[in-house]
């Protein structure tokens, strides 16, 4: 072993300064508003990539989107709340725009008969689009365009597309910038071309968009039936040819190149008390201005001040998983999906590209507003399926298990602001309303306590569809895992009343049942109330291993949290005498499953998407394969994954794959990555042409979920390092087709770390391991290990071990 | 067009838009079906009914190339506001053919367009009530034609173009008089002497009763209307509702004789008459459609029958799947008919600019006849550049074959043809509703290497694009090339029956005349597979591997290399089970030996002649 430590490098941290003199800080807890800003500081160098430094993390396509396959072919860009997506047709550039707030609906506090909650558009509510930007360029038809080509630079947060006509080069950029909160257009040519046409700003609610000739902008604003009001604004500007107000749109004449700057917002507000609305916000009104300010800068200085905020972020985190071939690398992105499809053969760099795909997306859609719900702010339409909303058995944890371990912990914030701001309005709900004789789920006790929430909540502290008793357990294990990789006590602190509303609800909940072991010894135990073990079996059964497990994560997590903050300590202990009641699971003699019902019977599909009685293997670890976890619950683990299956869809795929992981099954676990890249056509389940993962509801008719372009790179992640608290083992399932030669750095370490680490041969060739607060852990790799002790900041290399 | 008498709409859903596809569930009915057509694989279908012993030859020196001009039919049957002022099919007047004559005189004559071509209802009245003469020949109606056709022939004749006229085959049942009209310049024959006692009816409507060719009388009546026409100084007939075909098969509608009959009375009637027959003609009868007339619709109406012309589904995309069956049978004489190419008057024309362009498109490239059924006064400027572009027309009329798909990855598509002058006809399409890239391996033309392309629509020289070219395409849209190739492509051949395969299933090898070897595998269907074993290729790459197959019928295989998943290669018909064609796929092949396998999964694949791999990236 060759053993070193070493100050903090500065290197990767280097540039979160840069950020830093951006103005964008990003500060725990932001307000997720749509706010004025004090105008961005302007780095005075360019942050910009080399060509050939950026090509390793850009995907590119040969053909552009339309106005009816956004969801397959725009491109994506997101400052965090404001997402839009990009067609890049070269006659009519579209953006689709979406305000991570722009919900309808609301408490959604009336029950219906049977106990649960409404779940429709207008009473639970939907996310929306807020705008559609559209650049017609009519001289541009696709048609008698050559060369077409565009890239999604995805470490500096850019869309650019360039195409030929007539000797001329045409080049649009498309970038998201959250220093200056708006989305920017830049459109350039190189030879002698120039631009003609007409920039259209609608709203997709039925408002009149207004424009301004004197002011050369556009702009409209209005408000739902909740209250919400929002509003956008467009603005354009050149140096050569005219620039004027057209009616409601704004003509472009005879421009050698031209900006545009669109942005937008509600008056939405993170705040219970307030009603989520913050009043004084006139959104319309601030769009203009912001859009106006933006237009003061060159939009040379808009793209640098864009790029020194996304890069640095971006670069957290790089990996390299080995080396295509060249004619995998003279595909495009879209053909590259095809061919490892068809051909089966590994393209270790596209599969990397997936994964820092997904890390785009969580920059993009989870900065500084409501967390990404399940297609983040990218919609197509004004009726996105399952409103676009949070779900919670499942998929907005998904969402996050990439944050910490991809090296992105602030997108994490979002999420946990997102529970913070939500829990007196759950608290309210679940207190007034749970218990209703009707709801099939209600407390035997008839006590109630704490929080719990439905399995879609929307961002008004609305439940939507039916309880989920285990809910809150699960969004639980996701805040404090993130404690866990951060080890930051004031966020744990921040988070610290959600906990503990979590541990009181189930204080409440759990029942006392006698239990027969296999000696035929009787003894009494705790189990959570009838339930349903997500979406799946008998709706009415106690002791669902997917409640037992979350619950026992909870309780123990509860108690961890008392003591480093060293508040409720005495309650801590008491709840964890609760937590060594629980009953676990067993293995069923007749199926040689760990039970999923407290019954030896298969009571659902065997094949079913939810892997929830695995929850206590993922994202729970209380399972391990490590000696620790009795073998024959391990045998009966692997049987129950293994009857799963290895053809579900998205989500369900990528969580076999962390399963995999988990038991460190390398192969099984890439072969369900693999099958998430598979390209999807006519809805079929798989990739979209711009990577987005597509479900497909119904025959023919596919949809965008967003938790598999997130829980896929979690699982590739999972794949190459392991870790809880204490303990990191590294390459725990790495694949043959990635084993030839590869790295990755900046991958987050539960216990408070971030390892970087390359490979050669399958074997760990070096690993530096830096402390973001932890003190020790061991390091595990290959069958060897070492105890590794480290100050926060301080880093260790290890060289073979 | 469809003669429009009860209903006069013909309907979509009819038999002749039927067909077995790939993904039809399997069940008992379908396969019987589908082995009646004589699709079994690896055995030949019967041939096409022998011809008369006593045919005349093809008229010399008709279609040499696809005719073109305009038609009338189109305007007549749309709904587009202000077309038939007087009802349903108003809009045949001499007024409004005259006026398209005029216009295309000035418009269209000069890029070669000549006929102008009457369409169904000249002899009916605006209530589509008809008009015969005492022969029981149909005679114009006063309304729509108050000087009569020979009148209008002259006119169009003064402007230095060509007149088309119209019948539905058959005796109209109309025009029978009880049986009692006499047949003109055929003593002793009546009507009731040219048909069947028991009055069987034919055509594609069963509007008629079917001339029953046994009695003489029956060509005489056939002689009498082409006399009438010549006299007139008609240049082109349109012989409508024929079978087999126009959604009609069996006995009573096999109108091959009613064909032969209208050749023979054309040759003795003093005048050349082009003779033009619709409409989706039994490809079964190829043979006769080419001895006995100059034009064979393939297809169904492209017209909608609604608010436009036309509409890209109903029916221009049809032509896609139904084009590569014909692309053998067509030549100097006789070509596919792919019905009329209404591309100029988006807005009348119901389709989007990309939509325009493709229909042209494949027009010219199937080497199909090029009449406009638009109002020619009404061109916008989009349009006549479609209908003139000189280039596009001379790759319709340059007298070789018709292009057919070479590469087919689902709705992205890449057809071609050698031209006569050694260079290619590349066109590439996207058939489906979004954009999409499409990509044209040189490989799968058989060259390799730097080649130069000319970018027809836009008449731009692209300079020299190496190994392939790729092109933007918007939904439905397309992109034409001509491509001067460099070096031609070296290949090893892997025949599918090689000893050293491996075959599955029911897979089996046959003979084959039109095959490499005399031989192929058929029989593969329902999980029949046939692996190609040690492809050999130095170098690993992704490489144009070309599929040699026949397929009377359009089916589908999935083509894969080693341990791949493959890929769905919809196989165009090659028209009949004794022509063999290829297709061709992009597959990884490691450094030496692969295989490569062709898996009929749960359907119909075709037989597998052999397969050509490149020797070199």
């Amino acid at each position: 072993m060759d053993f070193r430590n070493t100050p903090s490098r500065p290197s990767r941290r280097g540039f979160l300064a840069l950020a830093a003199a951006t103005g964008a800080a990003t500060a725990l807890g932001g307000l997720p508003t749509f706010a004025a800003s004090a105008a961005p500081r302007r780095p005075t160098e360019s942050p910009l990539l080399a060509a050939d430094a950026a090509a390793k993390n850009q995907l590119w396509w040969q053909a552009p989107g339309s106005a009816t396959s956004m969801i397959e072919q725009g491109l994506p860009v997101g400052n965090g709340r404001l997402g839009a997506l990009a067609s890049n047709d070269p006659g009519r550039e579209l953006l689709m725009i979406t305000d991570a707030t722009l919900w309808t609906g609301g408490l959604n506090d009336t029950l219906e008969s049977d106990g649960q909650f409404p779940y429709g558009r207008g009473d639970f509510g939907s996310l929306t689009l807020l705008a559609t930007l559209a650049v017609d360029i009519p001289g541009h038809d696709l048609g008698a365009v050559d060369n077409y080509r565009r890239t999604l630079d995805l470490a500096q947060g850019l869309v650019t597309a360039t195409y030929d006509i007539a000797g001329v080069t045409y080049q649009r950029q498309v970038f998201a910038s959250r220093p200056d909160d708006a989305i920017v257009l830049h459109f350039s040519q190189q030879g002698r071309g120039t631009y003609t046409g007409v920039i259209s700003l609608a709203g997709t609610h039925g408002e009149s968009t207004t424009a301004n000739s004197a002011g050369r902008y556009a702009s409209f604003g209005a408000s739902f039936a909740n209250g919400l009001r929002y509003g956008a604004a467009v603005t354009a500007y050149s140096g050569t040819g005219k620039i004027a107000v057209t009616g409601t749109s704004i003509s472009v004449t005879g421009c050698r190149e031209f900006t545009v700057v669109v942005s937008g917002g509600t008056n939405y507000a993170p705040d219970a008390t307030a009603g989520f609305r913050d009043p004084s916000v006139d959104p319309e009104r601030l769009a203009r201005s912001k859009v106006l300010a933006a237009a003061r800068e060159s939009a040379r200085d808009l793209l640098h001040t864009h790029v020194a905020d996304f890069r640095p972020v971006f670069e957290q985190f790089a990996v390299d998983l080995g080396t295509s071939s060249a004619a995998q690398r003279a595909l495009d992105t879209w053909e590259r999906a095809q061919a490892r499809w068809r051909d089966n053969v590994p393209d270790p760099e596209f599969e990397a590209a997936y994964l820092q795909f997904g890390r785009y997306l969580l920059i993009s859609g989870s900065r500084g507003s409501l967390p990404i719900g399940l297609q983040g702010p990218w919609l197509d339409g004004n009726d996105p399926d399952w409103m676009g909303d949070y779900h919670t058995d499942v998929n907005i944890q998904m969402t996050y298990w990439l944050a910490d371990r991809g090296g992105l912990s602030d997108t994490f914030d979002a999420f946990a602001d997102y529970c913070v701001a939500q829990l007196p309005a759950w608290t309210d709900v679940t207190q007034r309303l749970f218990n209703s004789p009707t709801n099939r789920f209600r407390n035997s006790s008839g006590r109630i306590a704490g929080w719990a929430v439905a399995f879609s909540t929307n961002p008004y502290g609305g439940s939507g569809w039916w309880w989920h008793p285990s809910g809150n357990a699960w969004l639980c294990q996701n805040l404090f895992e993130h404690y866990e990789y951060t080890q930051d006590r004031a966020y744990l602190a921040k988070v610290y009343p959600v906990l503990k509303g979590a541990v009181q609800f189930w204080e409440t909940r759990l029942v006392t049942t006698t239990v027969t072991d296999a000696s035929g010894a009787t003894r009494e135990v705790l189990v959570a109330d009838r339930d349903w073990s997500a979406e799946h079996g008998p709706q009415d059964t106690r002791g669902n291993t997917y409640s037992q497990e979350l619950v026992w994560n909870l309780f123990e997590n509860y108690r961890t949290a008392t003591r480093v903050l060293g508040r409720d300590t005495g309650y801590g202990e008491t709840i964890d005498g609760l937590r060594q009641r629980l009953y676990l699971p067993e293995v069923s003699p007749t199926t040689g499953w760990l039970q999923e019902w407290m019954s030896p019977d298969n009571l659902g599909e065997t094949t079913h998407r939810h892997l929830s009685p695995l929850i206590g293997l993922f994202p729970g670890d209380r399972i391990r394969p490590d000696g620790s976890t009795p073998k024959e619950i391990i045998a009966g683990v692997t049987a129950l994954l293994t009857a799963r299956g290895m053809n579900s869809f998205g989500w369900a795929n990528a969580w076999r794959s962390l399963c995999w992981a988990r038991l460190k099954d390398a192969e099984k676990a890439y072969q369900l990555v693999v099958t998430n890249l598979r390209p999807s056509t006519n809805g079929s389940n798989g990739t979209a042409m711009n990577l987005f993962d597509i479900y497909e509801t119904n025959p023919g008719r596919g949809i965008f979920q967003i938790d598999a372009n997130l829980g896929t790179p979690a699982a590739i992640v999972e794949m190459l390092v392991y870790s809880r608290p204490g303990r990191v083992e590294l390459l725990p399932a790495l694949p043959a087709a990635w084993a030839a030669a590869g790295s990755v750095s900046g991958v987050g370490v539960r216990g408070g770390f971030v390892a970087d680490l390359s490979w050669r041969d399958g074997t760990v060739t070096e690993v530096r391991l830096t402390s973001v607060g932890g003190r020790s852990t061991t390091l595990t790799a290959g069958g060897a290990s070492r105890r590794i002790t480290l100050k926060p900041g301080e880093s260790v290399t290890v060289r073979s071990l | 067009m469809q003669q429009p008498s009860t209903p006069r709409r013909r309907l979509r859903t009819g038999a002749g838009r039927r067909r077995i596809r790939p993904g039809v569930p399997l069940v008992a009915a379908a396969v019987a079906v589908l082995l009646g057509a004589g699709a079994v694989p690896a055995q030949a279908a019967p041939a096409a009914s022998p011809a008369p012993s006593d045919a005349a030859p093809t008229t010399v020196g008709l279609a040499e190339r696809p005719f073109m001009g305009w038609t009338s039919w189109s305007m007549q049957s749309s709904k587009y506001p202000g077309l038939n002022p007087d009802g349903d099919y108003s809009y045949l007047t001499e007024a409004n053919v005259l006026k398209q004559a005029d216009a295309l005189a000035t418009k269209l004559k000069p890029f070669g367009y000549e006929y102008v071509n009457i369409d169904a209802g000249w002899w009916r009245d605006n209530a589509w009530v008809p008009t015969f003469d005492e022969y029981a020949r149909q005679t114009p109606d006063p309304v729509r034609f108050p000087r009569g056709m020979k009148a209008v022939a002259n006119h169009i004749h003064g402007k230095g173009l060509k007149a088309g006229i119209y019948l539905p085959v058959g005796l109209e049942k109309e025009a029978y008089a009880n049986g009692a009209a006499p047949i003109w310049n055929a003593a002793g024959c009546a009507t009731a002497d040219i048909v069947y006692p028991d009055l069987r009816t034919t055509n594609g409507w069963d509007s008629a009763y079917k001339l029953n060719f046994d009695n003489p009388c029956a060509q005489k009546y056939i002689d009498s209307q082409a006399q009438m026409f010549a006299d007139w100084g008609y240049d082109f007939l349109k012989l409508d509702g024929v079978g087999p075909g126009s959604f009609k098969s069996g006995d009573n509608y096999n109108n091959v004789a009613d064909v032969a009959a209208w050749q023979k009375a054309i040759a003795t009637a003093g005048r050349p008459i082009h003779l033009e027959l619709s409409w989706s003609l039994d490809i079964n009868h190829a043979a006769d459609w080419k001895r006995y007339s100059n034009g064979w619709r393939i297809d169904t109406d492209v017209e909608c029958y609604c608010n436009t012309l036309v509409s890209w589904e109903n029916s221009v995309d049809d032509r896609f799947a139904d084009a590569p069956a014909w692309s053998r049978k067509a030549g100097p004489g006789g070509w596919n008919d792919l019905d009329s190419l209404n591309v100029g008057n988006g807005e009348m024309d119901g389709l989007t600019r990309a939509e325009r362009q493709t229909y042209a498109t494949l027009w010219a490239i199937s080497k199909s006849p090029l009449y406009t059924g638009d109002d020619i006064t009404r061109l916008d400027d989009y349009g006549l550049s479609l209908l003139t572009n000189r280039e596009v027309i001379a790759i319709d009329q340059n007298g070789g074959a018709p292009a057919r798909p070479v590469s087919v990855a689902g709705d992205q598509q890449v057809w071609g043809a050698r031209n006569p002058d050694g260079s290619y006809t590349v066109a590439l399409f996207n058939l489906g509703d979004a954009p999409a890239s499409v990509t044209a391996h040189w490989a799968a033309f058989g060259f390799t290497g730097n080649a130069s392309v000319r970018d027809v629509w836009n008449s731009r020289n692209l300079g020299t694009q190496k190994n392939a070219i790729t092109a933007a395409l918007p939904a439905h849209g397309s992109r034409l090339f001509t491509v001067r190739p460099g070096t031609p492509l070296a290949t090893t051949s892997y025949e599918a029956e090689s000893p050293a395969n491996t075959l599955s299933g029911n897979a089996s090898v046959a003979g084959c005349d039109a095959c490499s070897g005399g031989q192929k595998v058929g029989n593969l269907y329902l999980g029949g597979t046939v692996r190609f074993n040690n492809v050999t290729v130095r170098k690993a790459g992704i490489y144009t591997v070309t599929l040699a197959y026949v397929s009377g019928d359009a089916r589908s295989a999935t083509v894969s290399s080693n341990s791949g998943n493959g890929t769905s290669v919809a196989f165009p018909s090659t028209g009949d089970w004794g022509t063999a064609e290829t297709i061709s796929v992009q597959l990884a092949l490691n450094a030496g030996a692969n295989t490569i396998t062709v898996d009929s999964g749960t359907w119909y694949s075709p037989d597998i002649d052999k397969i050509d791999v490149p020797q070199t990236l």
